[in-house]
């Protein structure tokens, strides 16, 4: 730095002591950088998808790449939905963080490029029928809410109940793919396990003073016989000729009952779906899209 | 033996102020004969040992719950009790199926329409309570479930409904930008809509809200009673009522009869299901009579067409219980405690369940009381590693003075000692 002239003012003069470098080290840090590389490649997961859209989903990396059934029932159901309805899409793992409403699934649609706002799953029908003008099927049967309540609340209590509550379960399936993928830390790894089952006591004690296993069982099993007499000798429900909403809806809770990789201790909702076989044979159909 | 069947009290001129247990009242009226049961209005959950009402008591049995009721009563009579007899299987699908459809929707209708609104909660429904409830029973209950049905309507994003609940958001609101003093006005957020408002604008997102979920209750069974005439799902070719008509009947008359100081859900009731609301009127006052029922006809029995029996006078030891339990439950660590007591008894009361279930359930029981131990010691474990870290770091300070203060504190040693028992004589005082 070249030296002051006297005319300079007093206050740049006082500030001098912290803005000048020693002249050595100014020469030395002349010579740098000593060379420039290339920028770095956007990370590979992260290259914008342009003509796909990307389902966010509770899955695990392979499955992620094969597109295999999430092992959430409310992601499930949803990627069912737009494979049925023959929709083009790619999952991405992810978890609720990552999720603009706090809960997954949901979908960022490639169309339009610029504006890729995220579609919450409940707005995913709405996106679906516009796609590919499919049916809304709530329409069409006003028995389809009222046997998506059994769903909804009986068949989800006994589900919370088995893997949340039941320990083994929840040590040998919860535990391995909502808490582990997370953290390798041990502390949090107990922290979130505990939480998780806090939420499903909390959610099942919402509607009863206190927890009974049995009736919970009870009532799945009755729900099943009522989705197995709705469906009959048909190949899907309310005699459709392609699977639609109800059947993403009862697959994604068939298909992770009876899948035996996920790797059940205590399967007592698998004994009471076995004794109805065309819901098990739904399951086994639908399953041949993934 | 007769038959007693325990029930939350009457109020808005039926004879119970919970759906489920006017289902069950509706469900014993249809099915028994006239002189074999008892209704008791005790109003207090813990008559029961499992802690629930409805409770069917037969001597020494207790079943609470609807539908473990009716399937108590079928497997009593040997099937002679059972309005579901002659069902098909489609049909069963059916009454499996609108009954659950039923109860979810419609619980979450009657709560947010008699709990969470909060006119019809204080100008209504809290003094309803007041003429059925005992003491201490009136001061601790409704509160209860007040809280209970705001947090099962949580989900639905209702809460504008809650006067209360609006104005303490509104005040956290305010004082949380008062108190940074620095955030623009722009980024301050409004105070939702009050009720009067709601009514006032037709356009407000909370009335479409409220119009999609009276319309989607609604319309499924509007549908089904126009295919089926005069019941939802007729037992037999009389068109005589089956269970889920009595399902049906609980909840529905819920939100018809009562006079509310809001009633959005007896309006779009009206509006919405007209075969259902005439269907409603017509099997009240087959189940229940035609007269409305008043709660003094529950405590100074009358002829009348329920068999109402007076409930025993609430005892001194029942009173001292309902203390301590209400005392336990509000304090922390000992409520968990006692919940997961309360799964292991039930459990082990009920000799229903087959060994192994009894086994898996308490080891649950057990282990969500190690969960709770667990996370005892470790809140106790953090609090001590943080005071450990501050006195590390030298935020709290205890022996740095220490040493230069040791020979005054030799000196002050007389005024020191009193202290160990003064802090005795203040636990004692407990």
């Amino acid at each position: 730095m070249p030296p002051k002239g006297p005319d300079s003012p007093p206050e740049e003069s006082n500030a001098s002591p912290f803005f000048t470098v020693p002249a050595p080290i100014k020469r030395l840090f002349d010579k740098f950088p000593l060379t420039t590389y290339p920028a770095n490649e956007i990370p590979q997961r992260l290259r914008p998808h342009d003509n796909v859209n990307q389902l966010y989903v509770f899955t695990d990396a392979s499955g992620a790449r094969h597109g295999r059934p999430s092992f959430n029932p409310q992601c499930l159901k949803w990627q069912a939905y737009l494979k049925f309805v023959g929709i083009d899409f790619e999952i991405t793992s992810s978890n609720n963080h990552a999720s603009p409403n706090g809960s997954l699934p949901f979908l960022l649609p490639s169309l339009p490029a610029d504006a890729s706002n995220p579609i919450p799953s409940h707005k995913i029908q709405k996106w679906a029928i516009e796609q590919v003008h499919c049916e809304e099927e709530q329409q069409l049967n006003m028995r389809f809410e009222v046997y998506a309540s059994l769903l909804d609340n009986r068949i989800r209590s006994a589900w919370l109940y088995m893997l949340y509550l039941d320990s083994e379960n929840f040590d040998a399936v919860a535990r391995r793919l909502y808490v582990n993928p997370t953290t390798s830390n041990s502390v949090v790894r107990a922290a979130l396990g505990h939480q998780l089952q806090q939420a499903a006591r909390d959610e099942l004690l919402k509607t009863s003073r206190y927890i009974d296993a049995a009736a919970l069982e009870a009532d799945a099993g009755g729900a099943f016989a009522a989705l197995s007499t709705l469906l009959g000798e048909d190949e899907h429900f309310f005699g459709r000729p392609n699977p639609g909403l109800f059947d993403a809806s009862v697959f994604a809770y068939t298909q992770l009952i009876l899948d035996d990789t996920l790797g059940w201790k205590r399967n007592r909702l698998a004994q009471l779906l076995k004794e109805h076989p065309n819901l098990v044979q739904h399951r086994d159909r639908l399953l041949k899209f993934f | 033996m007769v038959l007693q069947l325990h029930v939350w009290g009457p109020a808005f001129d039926l004879p119970s102020i919970d759906a489920q247990c006017l289902a069950a009242i509706a469900y014993c009226s249809e099915v028994l004969p006239k002189d074999s049961w008892e209704l008791i209005a005790s109003s207090d959950p813990s008559v029961s040992p499992t802690g629930e009402l409805p409770a069917l008591q037969n001597g020494s049995i207790w079943v609470s719950r609807f539908r473990n009721i009716v399937d108590y009563l079928r497997q009593y009579s040997e099937g002679a009790w059972n309005l579901d007899q002659d069902l098909d299987d489609v049909q069963k699908a059916d009454s499996v199926a609108f009954s659950s459809f039923i109860e979810s929707r419609g619980q979450s209708l009657i709560d947010l329409y008699l709990y969470v609104t909060s006119q019809n909660y204080y100008n209504n429904t809290s003094p309803a309570y007041g003429a059925l409830l005992q003491w201490p029973n009136q001061w601790i209950l409704p509160p209860k479930l007040h809280s209970a049905a705001k947090t099962r309507t949580e989900h639905l994003g209702l809460s504008s409904l809650d006067l209360q609940a609006m104005e303490d958001q509104r005040k956290r609101e305010h004082s949380a930008a008062v108190a940074s003093g620095q955030i623009p006005s722009n980024l301050i957020q409004q105070p939702r809509d009050t009720v009067s408002k709601l009514l006032g604008r037709t356009a407000q997102t909370n009335q479409f809200r409220l119009e999609a979920l009276t319309a989607d209750f609604f319309e499924p069974l509007e549908a089904m009673l126009a295919r089926n005439k005069t019941c939802l799902l007729p037992a037999d070719d009389n068109n005589n009522p089956s269970s889920l008509d009595c399902v049906a009947l609980g909840y529905l008359s819920l939100a018809l009869v009562p006079e509310l100081t809001f009633p959005w859900l007896r309006d779009a009731m009206r509006a919405k299901a007209p075969l259902l609301a005439a269907y409603t009127e017509r099997m009240r006052s087959r189940c229940f009579g035609d007269a409305p029922v008043e709660p003094k006809h529950a405590f100074q029995p009358v002829p009348a067409a329920l068999p109402w029996r007076a409930p025993e006078r609430i005892s001194v030891a029942a009173v001292g219980s309902t203390l301590l339990g209400t005392l336990a439950d509000n304090t922390p660590f000992l409520r968990e405690v006692r919940q997961n007591r309360r799964l292991k008894q039930a459990v082990q009361a009920d000799s229903e369940f087959s060994s192994v279930e009894k086994q898996v359930l308490s080891s649950y029981a057990d282990s969500s009381n190690k969960d709770m131990l667990l996370s005892v010691a470790t809140a106790v474990a953090g609090t001590a590693a943080l005071v450990g870290y501050m006195v590390h770091v030298g935020l709290l300070s205890f022996s740095t003075a220490g040493v230069e203060e040791e020979e005054e504190s030799e000196q002050d040693a007389g005024v020191l000692q009193i202290d160990p028992g003064s802090a005795a004589d203040f636990l004692g005082a407990f």
